[in-house]
């Protein structure tokens, strides 16, 4: 143990026990189930470190009988070195298997803590989710419940050696000489004796920098590795690098200025808690009782043996200390996430008739106070299309996810076939409903599994037919092994490409209800006539709802919905809306001259450019649809 | 380990290092040596005339004074060679990694460098300041103290000196074995990591596949893979820990019998028979602390090697004499590059006069993208060159290529800072006024109104707080602020509503005036803005002229043009007048 390590141990054993949060419960309700392997653990380390004293008293008891006057008795001699042997050889069988079950036990806790997690994970609302960092997630999974490590597999083999061992030596030594015990104690009271120093306000300030200086240089890197990419480009690599540097400069300074605090006061104490110092007092206090002849010669054997052992319980309060607190933080990290309620699954699931989807008084907020939707109703009929159109931010994104359930309404109901989605089985709810949205995710697995993702019993054929479809079958022909080729391991994909299999994922799974975001599905021009095609031509009973941005799709579609800020405000055809004159027929002439506005001046090839009676609202209509942009906001 | 060290850190640190080790070592040795007073101290304290044993005690003070004052020593440099370790690892790779080209930075590689970066490399150095003392004396003081025995009685002596090679030897065994154990390990909890990011993102997909846990197979899979890795490594590990015990105390029960033996034969005083049974006791507890020392000594290296590595990634080599260009027109010189084994630009030759706007179009997976990385530099072509004002890209050095390059990519990548810092970023020197300009011009201005905290607000993980088209709002904005000759541009495609798209198209067209650029174009407006087009497919170009040439040729942009650039007409179009 490094003489630093201790002196934090000692400061934050003072200073930080009663502001630690009280996560020592949590760490035992985590781990009751399997309390039995745990105490078999902490039974099988006792016998051993007990059965460890046998050789150290079968030297004092090998010396008790040499220094005893007269003969020595030869068989008691080997019987005392037999004893020896036969307790190392225990302490070495019952340590190991301590040792192993208790690593053995700590695969089994981690593999069910992240099994129990991935489930709770594969049920939260997609839009808890949705606000955390995947890393973040991942790390609680991965790296938080491996922090369950040093709880199973090295904190009961610790304790016991830190606490049996040296309080049983105690109590047979005070059998032995109580003065030379209290002799024998001292070093250990001189080390707690310091431990004042270091905790003194002038200490205690630079502790508390030493971790500030730790936590912005972690900080900082991740900064500056996650920022380079951006900051290269920009050429700007000497300036992000100078931040980060000077970072380390300041850790390292704060680091220096800390070790010269404590250093001094830290090697005290190490110093008396050090074997030859706790030898050099026993020996002047037995040298002492001894020429008094107050002790038997043989009776300072036990505690030269056994008097250096004393002192683990001060030193184990530096070993690892560090690494229990950030194990504590781990577990605690892990249970926040098994808190989090799942999104609830009816008792009884109910049967939808039809696929006719409602929106009644929908309202809902990602947060208290800051409602996104404010009192929604819309009808989607079967067979139908319907486009959502209006500024960003107006809350279209939020309404789409509405429908496979990424959260649920806080006011208000979303039912489908007149069977509230809250009462729907999960599996019928995504049998009928399919959604391509913008973030892609695309599977490390066959192109072909990543197709059939919705349906796992598709045979070939109807995937290449979803993947024609959706202008991704020659791209994937061209790949290492076609369909069988496993993304991400054998083949990268362009965002374009990858938008394309998961339009041809949608397309396969054929559901009657079909959510999509526009900007995802024509990301690629080409494809974009295609998809229109077969949504069409598979159309028929489809119930259809798209975030609109292309004219073409705003056109076509049998209901335009306008929203914006979080309320519908204007519903109906499109030709009609338009010829209102209101908030649709702005955004149309917005859009209108943002796309074509060169063209309009020139009298292109298309000749569709707006009359010239349109200018002037057109222009208008910009000016408006600015104003009206900025007020809610879409998180994402 | 130190031969690690010093190969990633470079060999200024190797004389502080090797005086620390001196240090430690010194005192471990004279711990040891002190011990040995321990024989004659305890002859005299377990005879006749225990007053006999004052002036041995005296020298025992004295030596545990000066072993404590070598130890202080040696920790005390222990400190400044791991703080000056760390400072030296920290410049090494902040230093590296700026030099490395933006394209070997792909979001893999960011997981995993945050990491080894962050916490890493204080594990590393960590190690220098915590295990060295430790691992030297639980080396070197059972050493000392063996050959403190022989002088005593050869015969103890003897039977210690044999465990050193057999405690050596299962000591090695068992790093051995642990290492391959805990690699394996490592590489399952990796796998594990990316099936859990994997499984999270996909989380909308999964579901609506009904492939919640229990089906979706992988992730338990790799779960399941990483208990059985850690309990084959537990299970490795084993009867290395077990051996170095076992071995230990079988010396330790050679010398108890040893000892009775010589006792009982006289051939040894009983008071040096207790002390040399004492001091095998002293050595048997650093003994069996060395596999976990051992154990957190191979975790650090492991990450050094894994710094090793990374510092040994080449980066782009620099031009030995930099050439500054004076013009900024742009060439592409018979320029062939391969990503793996896919060849994605092939035998390609351009030029973009100074102030003259080329236009890019092309099927997706064309090639088109990559054109404009080749331009800044990511990567470096497999042959043929890239030019800027006549001059090859890999005679300029990169800060001096990049101050002429503004770019605007499709992917907006902002770092998780607030608004303001990820426009001034463009510029770090310039005023408040320039960077509110650039906001106007870039029409940020009327997002940042609406965010709560305005200028202040964060935009989160890579801008996620912000819409796609706010997000290319602020990288415009950026890219205005820094005001370069050359322009580079991969236009969004249709992810815009209308207002961000007028806006988007505001800024992109005040950003272009007056400056070279290339732009990858999806729409109408912009390709028919452009002095040039070319239709790159394959890697090569197919068609190049200027836009009313190329559709008076009626080729394949012709055809392109009519598919993919222009919105179809419909009756609805023609506005209210219908």
């Amino acid at each position: 143990m490094g003489t630093t390590e201790l002196a934090r141990a000692a400061e934050r054993s003072t200073t930080r026990r009663d502001a630690d949060p009280p996560a020592g419960p949590s760490v035992a309700g985590l781990l009751r189930p399997y309390g039995r392997s745990l105490a078999a653990v902490v039974v099988l380390q006792v016998v051993g470190a007990l059965a460890g004293l046998a050789p150290l008293l079968a030297v004092v008891e090998l010396g008790r009988t040499l220094l005893a006057p007269g003969p020595t008795d030869h068989a008691h001699v080997r019987n005392v070195v037999a004893a020896g042997a036969a307790g190392l050889f225990v302490r070495l069988l019952f340590t190991a298997a301590s040792s192993a079950v208790g690593h053995l036990l700590d695969g089994r806790v981690q593999l069910a803590l992240r099994r129990q997690l991935a489930a709770r994970l594969g049920r939260v609302p997609i839009g808890w989710l949705s606000r955390r960092r995947t890393g973040e997630l991942a790390k609680v999974v991965g790296e938080d419940v491996g922090a369950v490590h040093p709880f199973i597999a090295h904190t009961p083999g610790e304790l016991v050696a830190a606490f049996v061992v040296p309080l049983t030596s105690l109590v047979y030594l005070l059998t032995v000489d109580w003065r030379l015990t209290l002799v024998t104690l001292l070093p250990v009271l001189l080390a707690v004796a310091l431990v004042p120093l270091l905790t003194t306000p002038a200490r205690l300030r630079e502790q508390e920098e030493f971790d500030t200086a730790m936590g912005r240089i972690s900080d900082s890197v991740v900064e500056f590795v996650q920022g380079i990419s951006v900051v290269k480009v920009f050429g700007g690599s000497g300036r992000a690098h100078r931040a980060f540097t000077e970072a380390a400069d300041e850790f390292v300074g704060t680091f220096r200025r800390w070790v010269h605090g404590v250093s001094a006061i830290a090697a005290g104490m190490q110093l008396a808690l050090s074997p030859p110092f706790v030898l050099l007092v026993v020996l002047v206090g037995g040298a002492v009782l001894l020429t008094r002849g107050d002790l038997a010669p043989a009776d300072l054997l036990p505690f030269l043996l056994l008097g250096p052992g004393l002192t683990a319980p001060v030193a184990a309060l530096g070993h690892g200390f560090d690494e229990m607190q950030a194990a504590r933080r781990a577990v605690g990290r892990v249970r926040d996430v098994l808190a989090v309620p799942p999104l609830p699954e009816p008792a009884r699931p109910a049967a939808p008739r039809g696929h006719r989807v409602e929106l009644r008084g929908v309202r809902f907020g990602y947060e208290p106070g800051r409602e996104v939707l404010r009192g929604i109703d819309l009808v989607l009929e079967p067979g139908t299309v319907t486009a959502v159109v209006g500024p960003s931010g107006g809350g279209k994104s939020t309404l789409v996810r509405l429908l496979p359930r990424f959260f649920d309404p806080t006011h208000g109901s979303v039912t489908l076939g007149g069977v509230d989605l809250r009462d729907l089985d999960g599996r019928e709810l995504y049998r009928t409903v399919s959604f391509v949205f913008q973030d892609v995710r695309l599977l490390r697995a066959s192109v072909a599994d990543n197709i059939a993702l919705a349906v796992p019993h598709a045979g070939l054929d109807d995937v290449v037919r979803a993947a024609r479809l959706a202008h991704i079958h020659d791209r994937v022909l061209e790949l290492p092994r076609g369909y069988d080729t496993v993304i991400g391991e054998e083949t990268g994909l362009s965002g374009g490409e990858a938008q394309r299999i998961s339009l041809a994922r949608a397309l396969l799974a054929d559901t009657p209800v079909l959510v999509l975001d526009e900007a995802t599905a024509f990301a690629d021009p080409r494809t974009e006539h295609a998809v229109r095609r077969a949504l069409t031509a598979t159309g028929g009973d489809r119930t259809v709802l798209v975030i609109a941005h292309r004219l073409e799709t705003i056109a076509e579609a049998d209901t335009v919905v306008v929203l914006e800020d979080g309320a519908i405000v204007e519903r109906g055809r499109p030709a009609e809306l338009l010829a209102r004159g209101g908030r649709f027929s702005a955004l149309w002439q917005a859009h209108h001259s943002a796309v074509t506005g060169v063209a309009r001046h020139t009298g292109d090839a298309w000749g569709t450019g707006a009359t010239g009676d349109a200018e002037p609202a057109a222009d208008a209509a910009v000016a408006e649809a600015r104003s009206g942009a900025p007020r809610g906001e879409d998180p994402r | 380990m130190i031969r690690v060290l010093l190969r990633v850190l470079g060999h200024e640190h190797a004389s502080p290092l090797r005086r620390t080790v001196t240090l430690m070592t010194a005192a471990a040795v004279a711990e040891g040596l002190s011990y040995a007073l321990l024989v004659p101290l305890l002859r005299a304290l377990l005879g006749p005339a225990p007053e006999d044993a004052w002036p041995w005690l005296a020298a025992f003070g004295a030596a545990v004074a000066a072993c404590a004052v070598l130890r202080y020593l040696g920790d005390l440099s222990g400190f400044r060679v791991g703080a000056a370790l760390l400072h030296g690892m920290y410049h090494r790779l902040g230093d590296h990694l700026a030099r490395l080209p933006v394209g070997w930075y792909d979001t893999n590689r960011l997981g995993e460098l945050s990491v080894l970066a962050g916490r890493g490399v204080l594990q590393a150095m960590s190690a220098v300041a915590h295990l060295l003392a430790p691992f030297v004396s639980a080396c070197v003081t059972p050493l000392t103290i063996v050959a403190v025995m022989l002088c005593f009685s050869w015969q103890a002596g003897l039977a210690a000196l044999v465990a050193v090679p057999v405690v050596a030897a299962v000591d090695a065994r068992a790093g051995r074995a642990t290492a391959a154990g805990d690699a394996e390990r490592a590489e399952r909890d990796h796998e594990a990591t990316a099936r859990v990011i994997e499984y999270l993102q996909a989380q909308p997909v999964l579901r609506a596949g009904g492939r919640t846990t229990e089906r979706f197979r992988s992730l338990d899979d790799s779960l399941r893979d990483l208990r059985r890795a850690s309990r084959r490594s537990v299970l490795s590990a084993l009867p290395g820990v077990v051996g170095l015990t076992l071995t230990v105390q079988a010396v330790f029960t050679a010398l108890l019998a040893l000892g009775a033996h010589l006792a009982l034969a006289g051939e040894l005083g009983a008071a040096e028979a207790l002390a040399i049974l004492v001091l095998a006791a002293r050595c048997a507890d650093p003994l069996l602390s060395l596999t976990d020392i051992g154990g957190k000594l191979r975790g650090a290296r492991h990450v050094l090697a894994r710094l090793d590595a990374v510092l040994g990634t080449e980066p782009l080599p620099e031009p030995a004499r930099p050439v500054r260009p004076v013009r900024h027109d742009l060439a592409f010189d018979s320029v062939v590059f391969r990503r793996g084994d896919r060849t994605v630009v092939r035998d390609l030759s351009l030029s973009v006069p100074e102030g003259q706007r080329l236009a890019v179009v092309g099927p997706s997976g064309a090639g088109k993208s990559t054109l404009l990385h080749l331009l800044a530099r990511f990567h470096d072509v497999d042959a043929g060159a890239v030019r800027m004002g006549g001059v090859d890209v890999r005679d300029i050095d990169t800060e001096g290529l990049m101050a002429r390059i503004a770019v605007v990519f499709q992917d907006v990548r902002l770092f998780d800072g607030t608004i303001e810092e990820n426009v001034r970023l463009g510029r770090p020197g310039a005023s408040e006024a320039e960077v509110r300009a650039a906001a106007a011009a870039a029409r940020l201005d009327e997002v940042i109104e609406r965010l709560p905290g305005g200028w202040a607000a964060h935009v989160g993980e890579g801008g996620a707080l912000l819409s796609g088209g706010e997000r290319q709002r602020v990288s415009i904005a950026r890219a205005l602020l820094k005001d370069a000759p050359v322009v580079l541009l991969d236009e969004v495609t249709s992810a815009l509503d209308p207002v961000n798209e007028a806006a988007v198209h505001e800024g992109v067209e005040r950003l272009m005036a007056g400056r070279t650029v290339v732009m990858v174009a999806h729409r109408s407006r912009t390709v028919r803005h452009a002095d040039r087009v070319v239709l790159l497919d394959g890697g090569r170009v197919v068609e190049d002229g200027g836009h009313d040439e190329l559709l008076r040729r009626g080729g394949r942009y012709a055809d392109f043009w009519k598919t993919s650039l222009t919105p179809t007409t419909h009756p609805i179009l023609k506005g209210p007048a219908s």
